[in-house]
């Protein structure tokens, strides 16, 4: 068989995979790693009230692994009452983090400038982190709806980092990482991750140190989650998808492996 | 002097910049808070320096006859989202963020998702014990992609446990010492600016 055959055969082996998989409905139980009982631990004995700055700093791309840590970590806030400041460094995730801020604030009843706010995206991440440390007000004079920020009951009270418990940065990059080196190191900013699984590693050594408190990671990260607060989501629904795409990786170096030895006799042999 | 001028202002913004860090008086606070905003209006006109480039260079492409159609798509997309943005904004139910999230978002999600098939296409024809070392990066590999998923629990209870182990030991040591080493290049590569002895940004082009 030709190379390009072969690759037709994995490429279809996973497109059937991740299809059935989905149709597949499988509980494994509600199993939850340290760091993600760490987050949520943490968010459960906030006192009511308290603010959190959830900032969205992610591509469109990475929705599908992104949005269920989001949601599973929005529905948590807002069933604990606290009171979270939506902010985007990334321009993809601006609107993106205010509909989901929207659809999760409607499903507990919250009112938009009291309960939640959405400030929108600010460029020059750095920039924008350090600025805020200074002046949240001054870094976003207006929210994402364009109203201003005297006009929003939740943010009067509210000036800089000093006012914010948790900084819960929602990424599929490094741009965490300024947060941890900027808001953590400069002000004192607590800050807590969202991320791909990908990205996972990138951020032991800061979790590892304490620079970052903790992480809910990856698909995997949102089941979880999603299992503390009771309210399965994607991250449930995907894990099944997960497992069988992982095993059937294992199966494919399993198979490589056996033909990469198999070759290797046949050449020895005709030697 | 032309080369002097520029080397003094490099030395005396990265002095200030230095210094501030650990003065809490309220003239630095101010200094620093008025460069913060500078930097934001620096960004944007940075913003306008890739655009031209990014034109310049399609049209440069097209005019050689170079994947046109991909290029005319290119500059389309860049003329068009600031029209849009410009006619009805960039809020909620605005023809840019349609496009947005009916074109841009799901375009990137497929391209995303490709990365699926690249992996399970390269574990296949890639991934060989060919020796020690791949040996034991294979089997670290194969440890890893059970031990992330939730059959690596029903399995055995120690496979979650060696898939910490794996990432808080062997890969946290190497991540750190990466780290570390881009820490202390940043470091010296800003002392060599501040100081004038790198000056390869005087040069241009």
């Amino acid at each position: 068989m030709t190379p390009a055959g072969i690759r037709w055969i994995i490429f279809a082996g996973l497109f059937a995979v991740v299809t059935l998989s989905y149709l597949v409905v499988v509980d494994f139980g509600s199993l939850s790693s340290p760091e993600v009982q760490k987050s949520y631990d943490y968010l459960e004995n906030l006192p009511e009230g308290a603010v959190v700055m959830v900032s969205f700093d992610h591509e469109a791309s990475s929705l599908p692994e992104i949005q269920p840590i989001a949601l599973a970590i929005l529905r948590h806030i807002f069933r604990s009452n606290l009171k979270p400041v939506g902010v985007s460094l990334f321009a993809e995730g601006t609107a993106i983090g205010y509909r989901l801020m929207n659809k999760t604030a409607g499903e507990f009843g919250k009112k938009y400038g009291t309960d939640y706010v959405f400030m929108g995206f600010k460029p020059q991440q750095i920039a924008a982190i350090l600025g805020m440390g200074e002046s949240i007000k001054n870094i976003f004079p207006e929210d994402y709806l364009g109203t201003p920020v005297e006009k929003l009951p939740l943010m009067a009270d509210i000036e800089n980092y000093d006012d914010i418990e948790m900084v819960i940065s929602i990424a599929d990059g490094s741009l965490t990482v300024h947060w941890i080196e900027y808001a953590g190191a400069k002000y004192g900013q607590p800050v807590m991750a969202g991320l791909t699984a990908a990205m996972i590693t990138s951020y032991d050594p800061y979790l590892s140190s304490g620079q970052l408190f903790s992480v809910v990671g990856g698909l995997k990260g949102a089941a979880e989650y999603e299992s503390l607060i009771g309210r399965k989501g994607g991250g449930t629904r995907g894990m099944m998808a997960q497992t069988t795409t992982h095993l059937y990786v294992i199966v494919l170096i399993i198979i490589g492996n056996i033909f990469y030895f198999r070759s290797k006799t046949k050449s020895g042999a005709k030697q | 002097m032309k080369q002097r001028l520029p080397v003094i202002i490099c030395f005396l913004a990265g002095a200030i910049m230095f210094l501030q860090y650990f003065s809490p008086h309220p003239v630095a606070r101010s200094v620093y808070s008025a460069i913060l905003d500078y930097w934001q209006i620096i960004f944007a006109f940075t913003l306008l320096v890739g655009v031209a480039a990014y034109v310049k260079s399609n049209l440069k492409q097209i005019s050689r006859g170079q994947d046109i159609p991909y290029r005319l798509v290119a500059i389309a997309g860049i003329i068009l989202m600031p029209i849009l943005a410009i006619i009805g904004g960039i809020k909620i139910d605005s023809p840019f963020l349609w496009v947005f999230e009916n074109v841009i978002a799901p375009m990137q999600a497929t391209v995303f998702s490709l990365l699926a098939f690249f992996v399970a296409s390269a574990s296949f024809r890639g991934f060989r014990a060919r020796n020690l070392q791949a040996s034991i990066l294979l089997g670290t590999a194969l440890i890893v992609l059970v031990g992330r998923v939730p059959i690596a629990d029903m399995i055995s209870e120690y496979f979650p446990k060696l898939t910490f182990w794996i990432q808080n030991y062997p890969s946290m040591s190497a991540r750190r010492a990466i780290l570390i080493g881009i820490g202390l290049g940043s470091m010296t590569t800003a002392f060599r600016v501040i100081l004038g002895i790198e000056r390869t940004y005087l040069k241009g082009e």
